[in-house]
């Protein structure tokens, strides 16, 4: 457990440390939100407003993720003699996690200012955007590692992560648009658990396989 | 050394033959149900059907060979894993061929947004994404270990996602046989579609077989002569 508390720490003093990548993500954050508020201008059409957000969120938490791994080859092989690969992926997806809970808690503050959800339930669509951005982090920490070995860099991961991000989104979808239709919320329950319940799988997926591509 | 094993064999290959014959010529030409707007579509049954069922199976078949790559790694293991799974992606694309030309004139579009095309959809994409990955690299050590993992961990995610989509509110497929819509068996009351359907299955699944083990055993071939 410390071991996991270390790595976490130090991810966080890297991050912190490197203004370039928080100013680099703020931007593109900001950026996007605006351009995708210049595209929806007088459109108040709930069911178009999600559609994007959901589209925001995943590129920039593609974005956000491997900026955060990219050029740091040679510090992960020091790291690798240290840690097992259990505990290391253990750390990255609980740091990957929060980082990207963060940006996108950004986005949506972002989003809710300049575009705005008409009548939202806001608790609702926060449980939406937690549960598929941690389930998003992990599955393109995976995805970052099984395309960094694969030496394809940020094209290969988004080839092999957008089919996988598929059914996490969807559920998604489902669920924040019963948050922002303002009609009845009933049988949220069972989005909330299929979320869950992917969560976890890939969580689980993660743990078992990511010893595998650490050998080398 | 080449292997002599199950591949190699002919007489499930004549089966296959047989099966498929009699698919053909019994499902073309046995009676079916009449009904409303599916009138002789349903004959697609012995066909379409059958596709997803060859994909499901030999893509089982390619995730057995990944995880036990992972656990001991031979290069037969690999090699198997990777052929199956470029069988099952083409299986996959009969599958929706033949579903979206029944669309066409049962739904009246080719393409639905219908908890089983979704799937399908994913499981297509996955497995292409797989091909790029494996074409990704070079070393083969490497690129079996890593495709192993990818393969096992798209497996899992789409039929997680085939298990639990359909069972949330409002995603109501509109294939025979869900949400609401009467399945073959409720019309098939003499049991003549039986008579050809479960031939059919065997018989695709079979063809299935043996398109994978032609792959395979030239894989091996060329393995072979790679590394003299």
């Amino acid at each position: 457990m410390n071991q996991v508390l270390a790595i976490i720490q130090r991810e966080l003093r890297h991050e912190l440390r490197s203004r370039k990548a928080w100013l680099a993500i703020m931007l593109y954050t900001g950026s996007t939100v605006y351009i995708s508020y210049l595209g929806l201008q007088g459109n108040t059409d709930s069911a178009a407003h999600n559609a994007v957000f959901w589209l925001l969120i995943i590129f920039i938490s593609m974005f956000a993720t491997s900026g955060s791994f990219a050029g740091r080859e040679s510090e992960m092989f020091y790291i690798y003699t240290l840690v097992s690969p259990g505990r290391f992926i253990l750390a990255r997806l609980i740091y990957n996690g929060l980082f990207l809970l963060s940006v996108s808690l950004l986005a949506f503050i972002c989003f809710q200012f300049f575009v705005g959800f008409n009548d939202t339930n806001l608790l609702l669509f926060l449980t939406a955007l937690l549960l598929t951005v941690w389930g998003i982090s992990s599955l393109l920490t995976m995805s970052f590692s099984i395309a960094s070995k694969g030496g394809g860099g940020f094209t290969l991961m988004a080839i092999i992560s957008f089919p996988l991000l598929v059914p996490l989104l969807i559920t998604a979808q489902h669920l924040s648009e019963m948050a922002v239709n303002g009609s009845d919320v009933t049988g949220y329950g069972g989005y909330v658990a299929a979320l869950l319940a992917l969560d976890a799988m890939i969580a689980a997926l993660c743990y078992l396989l990511f010893p595998y591509l650490w050998r080398d | 050394m080449i292997k002599k094993d199950i591949f190699s064999k002919s007489y499930w290959k004549y089966a296959c033959v047989v099966f498929l014959t009699y698919t053909v010529i019994a499902g073309f030409l046995m009676p079916v149900p009449a009904l409303e707007i599916l009138h002789e579509t349903i004959r697609n049954l012995y066909f379409h059907v059958c596709m997803w069922f060859s994909m499901m199976f030999i893509l089982t078949v390619s995730l057995v060979y990944s995880i036990r790559y992972l656990n001991k790694p031979n290069e037969d293991y690999d090699i198997i894993a990777s052929q199956t799974s470029y069988v099952g992606l083409a299986f996959g694309i009969l599958g929706l061929i033949t579903g979206s030309l029944w669309a066409r004139y049962t739904w009246g579009a080719w393409w639905t947004n219908d908890p089983k095309l979704n799937g399908a959809a994913i499981a297509l994409l996955s497995y292409f994404a797989y091909v790029v990955l494996r074409n990704a690299m070079d070393d083969e050590q490497k690129r079996a270990r890593i495709s192993a993992v990818y393969n096992i961990f798209a497996y899992v995610m789409m039929i997680t996602f085939v298990m639990i989509y359909p069972r949330l509110k409002e995603v109501d497929s509109l294939h025979p046989g869900n949400g609401g819509n009467p399945g073959f068996n409720k019309y098939d009351l003499d049991s003549h579609m039986r008579m050809v359907f479960y031939p059919a299955v065997i018989g695709w699944l079979l063809l299935c077989c043996w398109v994978a083990s032609i792959n395979i055993r030239t894989e091996r071939i060329k393995r072979h002569l790679q590394n003299q």
